[in-house]
């Protein structure tokens, strides 16, 4: 676990730059949060005299097709935005951890075995599953979460379960072992928390890459659905619009594209914190 | 090294069993039913019910998958209820085309990784290393349809400068032999339109390979560093030899044989990811092909076209597991 007090004495460490990205993510969330209070006005208003204005004062990002401001849009639709990755990846995450913990403690045919199926759940073109998922629940963004979310533990048992094994061989887990340490004890308490440090970086930086995704299945329909506000759902919206409104299509396409990279470049800067090895290796 | 590629190609089987197990019970997932639409709008009951029949419809589920498996052993892939052909000969008609569309965006992929994964990891810390870096994480993140209409934006409908959608100019008979566009016109010795099918694929490489960019940079990059910290690099330096000659003869090469595993892994990505490029450009490819596929319930082209897209994958894997340790005489005496 990331250690708060150790975070404080740490934050010095960063550049200017890092602690910019950290600031940029909290900013996003909390955005987020307050967003439908904040938004100036309605995101589902229709209003076909204002259809497709160009940014303005009154406006800042314009109005789409049906006259929405695409400001209100955009704060209103960052809650759905951000916390359907904060699903797929909770889930993938806790799964992952449970089964790549088994593998690693369980070396032989358990390991081969769950391995295996890693494998295969890697082999599995995600987009075309959630595609047929969407197809077979109804499109939605709910579908789109469940999907993605049984494609992406795979990742995250591997990733756990050489975190376990490089963990299980170090010197303190041996004379623990030693000292007569129970088992269950030093999975939960010396491993685990251990190898898990690692992982809270690869969190970080997948949120940015199911974001990415999760607007591609809204893009081809079979993620959030009209007139949701998604991000990924407002470009696939104002795309026969490109020519005469290209605010419609780029403003959403650069929230996606900032928060993708403030959470990539959060998560490089916790590994930083995290290892104070690269740190030195990059001076 | 021998027991270790017998392994693996063993494993390779059941892998593959299990992905078609997994996608046929999926597709019983997908609501509608497939006789009636293969029968038509306008079938009678007694017409959909022969359908039934004759697709074998009317069996129960493990014996339709039985059916199902052992048609396959056969390489029958099973017809598509739509277009009425065998789903191989669907499915031959449109991988060309994504092939050449990943092997294009590749071959991008490569020629910017590869230099700047040098540049970045030869002046690391500096101010020339982030620059690049921050340059390629955002092509990382820009999502792939939004940089994809935006490219069909700018240089398609604004700059006229490169064809927005398709595969070739409407009236241009490119004779078939391969399927892909590029590779037919070169065959047939008609410079003039392979230079056209070529601006045709350029957008759809170009958006394709962005996203990996980032990847393959950062994980060059990072072994590279590795490389560049060992004592045979300061040795070689010592010796005299010049940064560059010990980023490309010393540092390249070794760093480049971890990175073939994700090389070996992007190719199978890139595979799958057609479908948003493809949808897109309004290419013929494999992509294109499993939506319209999952959008028709046309079960036994959506198993095939999952099942070609797995395979690819783990054979991909799989070629590249092998090829490391034949390439990398370390490995092959570590694993005995």
């Amino acid at each position: 676990m990331l250690d708060k007090s150790k975070i404080s004495s740490q934050w010095g460490r960063l550049s200017w730059f890092e602690k910019g990205c950290f600031v940029g993510v909290i900013s996003v969330i909390v955005l987020a949060v307050v967003g439908p209070w904040i938004a100036p006005h309605d995101p589902y208003f229709v209003d076909l005299d204002k259809s497709l204005l160009p940014p303005s004062s009154e406006h800042w990002f314009g109005t789409d097709v049906d006259g929405r401001d695409i400001l209100s849009r955009l704060l209103f639709g960052a809650r759905s935005t951000l916390l359907a990755p904060l699903g797929v990846i909770v889930f993938a995450a806790s799964v992952g951890t449970v089964i790549g913990t088994i593998a690693a403690l369980n070396p032989g045919v358990v390991d081969e075995l769950i391995m295996r199926l890693c494998d295969v759940g890697l082999a599995f073109p995600a987009l075309v599953l959630s595609i047929g998922l969407a197809s077979a629940l109804g499109p939605s963004l709910r579908s789109a979460i469940i999907a993605l979310a049984l494609t992406w533990w795979p990742g995250y048992a591997r990733l756990v379960r050489s975190l376990v094994l490089e963990v299980t061989h170090k010197e303190f887990i041996e004379s623990a072992k030693v000292l007569g340490v129970p088992r269950r004890k030093i999975v939960f308490r010396h491993i685990l928390p251990n190898a898990l440090n690692a992982m809270y970086v690869q969190t970080t930086i997948d949120v940015s890459a199911v974001i990415l995704v999760i607007s591609g299945l809204s893009f081809i329909g079979a993620g959030a659905q009209p007139p949701s506000s998604e991000w990924g759902a407002m470009v696939t919206s104002g795309r026969d619009y490109m020519l005469t409104g290209w605010w419609t299509v780029v403003v959403p396409g650069i929230a996606i594209s900032l928060t993708a990279m403030l959470f990539n470049l959060s998560g490089d800067a916790l590994r930083v914190l995290n290892d104070p090895t690269l740190k030195q290796s990059r001076g | 090294m021998i027991r270790l590629a017998f392994r693996r190609l063993l494993m390779t089987p059941p892998v593959i069993f299990s992905i078609v197990t997994l996608v046929f019970f999926m597709t019983q997932l997908i609501p509608g039913d497939q006789a009636r639409i293969a029968a038509g709008r306008d079938a009678t009951i007694e017409q959909v019910e022969a359908m039934r029949i004759k697709l074998g419809l009317d069996s129960p589920l493990y014996i339709q998958f039985g059916q199902y498996l052992d048609r396959l052993l056969h390489g029958d892939l099973g017809t598509s209820v739509f277009t009425y052909r065998p789903v191989l000969t669907d499915l031959a008609d449109v991988l060309p085309s994504s092939i050449e569309l990943v092997c294009l965006a590749m071959i991008i992929n490569l020629a910017i990784s590869l230099p700047a994964a040098m540049l970045t990891a030869a002046y690391r810390g500096r101010r020339i290393d982030r620059t690049v870096r921050i340059f390629v994480l955002f092509g990382g993140t820009v999502p792939v349809f939004w940089l994809g209409l935006t490219l069909q934006n700018l240089f398609g409908a604004r700059l006229q400068m490169l064809p927005i959608a398709g595969q070739h100019k409407s009236g241009e008979i490119v004779p078939r032999r391969t399927g892909a566009t590029t590779v037919d016109s070169l065959l047939s010795g008609d410079f003039s339109i392979f230079l056209d099918s070529l601006t045709y694929v350029i957008l759809p490489a170009l958006t394709l390979s962005c996203a990996f960019i980032a990847v393959l940079t950062r994980t060059l990059r990072s072994s590279m560093i590795g490389v560049l910290d060992s004592d045979f690099v300061m040795v070689a330096r010592a010796k005299g030899a010049s940064n560059l000659r010990v980023l490309v003869r010393h540092a390249l090469p070794n760093a480049a044989i971890p990175t073939l595993t994700i090389v070996g892994m992007q190719v199978g990505w890139m595979l799958g990811s057609t479908i948003l490029v493809e949808s897109i450009f309004g290419r013929q490819g494999i992509g294109s092909y499993a939506m319209t596929a999952v959008l028709q319930k046309d079960i036994f082209a959506v198993i095939a076209a999952v099942l070609i897209l797995g395979i690819a994958f783990t054979l991909l894997n799989l070629i590249v597991d092998l090829l490391v340790p034949i390439i990398d005489p370390r490995l092959r005496r570590s694993h005995g």
